[in-house]
């Protein structure tokens, strides 16, 4: 009888047990969802070219400190182009700070443009008051902004190296990779990856330059 | 039928505790639950205001009444009625084809579209009722059924919360896959 009723004992604490468990992962799983949420169309780039020296400009950010965006320094710098008026530019920056905190090599830049009231709402929602927090037009029009929210990221010897509309954390992490893989765009990737194939056609002179 | 009454105890404590969470959830966002009781389109404008006000003391008082031995199958057979006239604000408003309204279950912070699947859960809330309000056989409780019941509630109110966070996720999931 002893023996029953610690057993019962255990497996009500081991059941107990189980079911956090349960409700832990379901509320990761909420998470991952809200965080990986549909991403927009992509769109033919212009602008800055990437792997090319990135305009230079000094603004002031918003405690009147000046902020060099483009200049050989240090540290590699990301700007991060957003709004208080595009929902996923917010849905995104818990992922901005997360990179911002774990990379020592890397600045961050958040660059907005609006009222100055909104933008202290989300200084104060997501704790950015001791980021670099830039609101100046000028930025966006230089480096020639049309979406929102928008990354570039720019190397310690000033050469923009992967920029793009980011509409996911995935989307993030994908400018970091450019920048490993030094590749522009995913055409200039695959030409430089792919095991060449052969494809009938491929020698004959009259085809050269078409792909 | 009677039933043993660590049963009728679990089923009582748990709906408590689930009633008690949905009431909070309400009185802590008066202006949002008023909304929701205006967005389902069952009552005239003037008794949005008092039925907002009404759900959330019934379900408080609800809860505190399952809780008492005296008190708990008439709460029960209450709370039945309750979870059964939200079932049926649920389903007519599936009838009208309103697919895109925030069912409003679990609180401000997790909107969830209206679905058929919704009606399960409150399924399992009657079942919980129904089984607070069988009679309990009688019999002395020890300190161990003391034990039984509290571990089996929370068990319940915690499979509760997973599979009312699992119904979330679920339009999400069919979100991401293109259906």
């Amino acid at each position: 009888m002893q023996a029953l009723i610690v057993s019962n004992v255990l497996l009500w604490c081991l059941l107990v047990a189980m079911a956090l468990v349960v409700v832990g992962l379901i509320r990761q799983i909420g998470v991952l969802h809200a965080r990986i949420a549909p991403a927009g169309a992509l769109m033919v780039d212009k602008g800055v070219a990437v792997n090319q020296p990135a305009p230079k400009l000094t603004a002031e950010d918003r405690l009147g400190r000046p902020v060099n965006v483009g200049y050989p320094g240090e540290r590699a710098q990301m700007l991060f182009f957003l709004s208080p008026t595009c929902p996923i530019c917010k849905s995104l920056l818990p992922a901005v700070r997360a990179i911002d905190r774990s990379r020592d090599d890397l600045e961050v830049v958040y660059v907005s443009d609006g009222d100055m009231a909104e933008q202290e709402k989300i200084i104060a929602e997501f704790k950015l008051d001791r980021s670099r927090y830039v609101v100046d037009p000028e930025v966006g029009m230089t480096y020639q902004i049309g979406k929102l929210p928008y990354a570039v990221l720019i190397d310690a010897e000033g050469t923009l190296k992967a920029k793009g509309l980011v509409n996911s954390r995935e989307h993030l992490d994908s400018l970091f990779e450019t920048e490993l893989l030094g590749a522009a765009t995913l055409q200039d990737y695959l030409r430089g990856q792919s095991p060449r194939i052969h494809h009938p056609g491929d020698d004959l002179p009259t085809e050269k330059g078409s792909a | 039928m009677t039933m043993d009454p660590i049963l009728t105890a679990t089923g009582a404590v748990s709906l408590a505790v689930i009633l008690a969470s949905a009431a909070s959830h309400k009185v802590r966002a008066p202006a949002w639950f008023r909304r929701q009781v205006a967005d389902y389109r069952l009552l005239p404008e003037a008794l949005h205001g008092p039925a907002a006000r009404a759900l959330p003391l019934l379900e408080g008082a609800l809860a505190l009444a399952l809780l008492w031995p005296a008190t708990r199958g008439a709460a029960a057979l209450a709370a039945l009625a309750l979870v059964g006239l939200y079932a049926a604000a649920i389903g007519i408003n599936l009838a009208r084809g309103r697919h895109d309204l925030d069912c409003g279950c679990a609180g401000p912070g997790a909107p969830q579209p209206l679905h058929p699947r919704l009606l399960s859960r409150n399924l399992l809330l009657a079942g919980l009722a129904l089984l607070a309000a069988a009679p309990a056989a009688p019999r002395a409780l020890g300190v161990f059924d003391g034990f039984v019941v509290l571990a089996a509630t929370a068990v319940t109110v915690l499979l509760y919360a997973a599979i009312e966070v699992w119904l979330a996720n679920q339009p999400r999931l069919l979100g991401l896959s293109g259906r």
